[in-house]
């Protein structure tokens, strides 16, 4: 299974007909698929690309959604992305 | 638009054209599902399909009633809808409710049907949360929405033998908490 770095992960955003990728507890889900998904944006707040981690522990739902779409991959940690300091483009729009 | 109103909104804290963007996505939600239970509302027949039709409907009328109410307060802080109603129907906040592969299946509606109610459910709580204590009449409007989208989603999972929905069907009315948005 792939093992994606941050940087590596913020390329699939889900614009411009890429594929929207989002990682959740160090697994990374494919929500191209996803009518909720299009365009890789989420209920106006949420960005594919990024680690929703901590987002989603805020959502109005728990990851039971998330996981019904195919795990694509693995988020590398840390080291990596400090090593890579590419700006996540994945996230909260604040 | 109302002005002073918009401006008290963003003056509390809330990114108002984020918020817009959602009621617009929740207004495509609630317009597109009355579309889609209507499909859904014919379909259900037999034995089954009539226990439950009446409820479909009662959602599928107050559904309408949630796109009418929140159009006003789209307009009011400045926001629009599409011109485009594919563009519309293709933001929605829900996935389209469409009937399933073999229309039959009541319960295979029934799970359209509350999966619909779930996800407005969750929808109309994450603006609540967002408005609470900031946009006091964009709260009030979701909180009354969410109070019916609570009990449409009751109403269906009762019959999926989720448990019991803890109250009864309307009495011949419709939108209890949604109908002063409508005078």
């Amino acid at each position: 299974m792939r093992e994606f770095t941050p940087r590596e992960l913020a390329r699939f955003d889900g614009r411009d007909g890429r594929p929207a990728y989002v990682a959740y507890r160090g697994k990374v889900y494919d929500l191209t698929g996803s009518f909720l998904w299009q365009g890789g944006r989420h209920q106006v707040l949420h960005r594919a690309g990024g680690d929703l981690t901590g987002e989603l522990e805020l959502a109005p739902h728990g990851p039971e959604l998330l996981e019904k779409f195919p795990v694509v991959g693995t988020l590398k940690g840390g080291e990596d992305a400090e090593d890579d300091r590419g700006e996540p483009q994945g996230g909260v729009r604040r | 638009m109302a002005r002073v109103a918009r401006e008290m909104v963003e003056r509390a804290g809330v990114d108002v054209d984020q918020l817009l963007e959602l009621l617009v996505k929740n207004a495509a939600a609630e317009l597109t599902t009355y579309y889609y239970y209507t499909i859904l509302r014919a379909n259900l027949i037999g034995l089954e399909g009539e226990t439950i039709k009446e409820i479909a409907e009662v959602a599928r009328i107050e559904d309408r009633n949630h796109f009418e109410a929140l159009v006003p307060r789209i307009y009011e802080l400045g926001g629009k809808l599409p011109q485009d109603m594919v563009e519309f129907h293709n933001l929605s906040a829900c996935p389209p409710a469409r009937l399933p592969e073999d229309p039959s299946d009541v319960m295979a509606i029934l799970k359209v049907l509350v999966e619909a109610e779930r996800c407005a459910v969750r929808g109309y709580t994450h603006i609540c949360n967002l408005t609470a204590g900031k946009d006091h009449r964009t709260y009030d409007l979701a909180l009354a929405i969410l109070n019916e989208e609570i009990e449409h989603e009751s109403w269906f999972s009762e019959f999926l033998g989720e448990g019991p929905s803890g109250h009864f069907m309307r009495r011949g009315e419709t939108s209890p908490f949604v109908s002063k948005f409508l005078k």
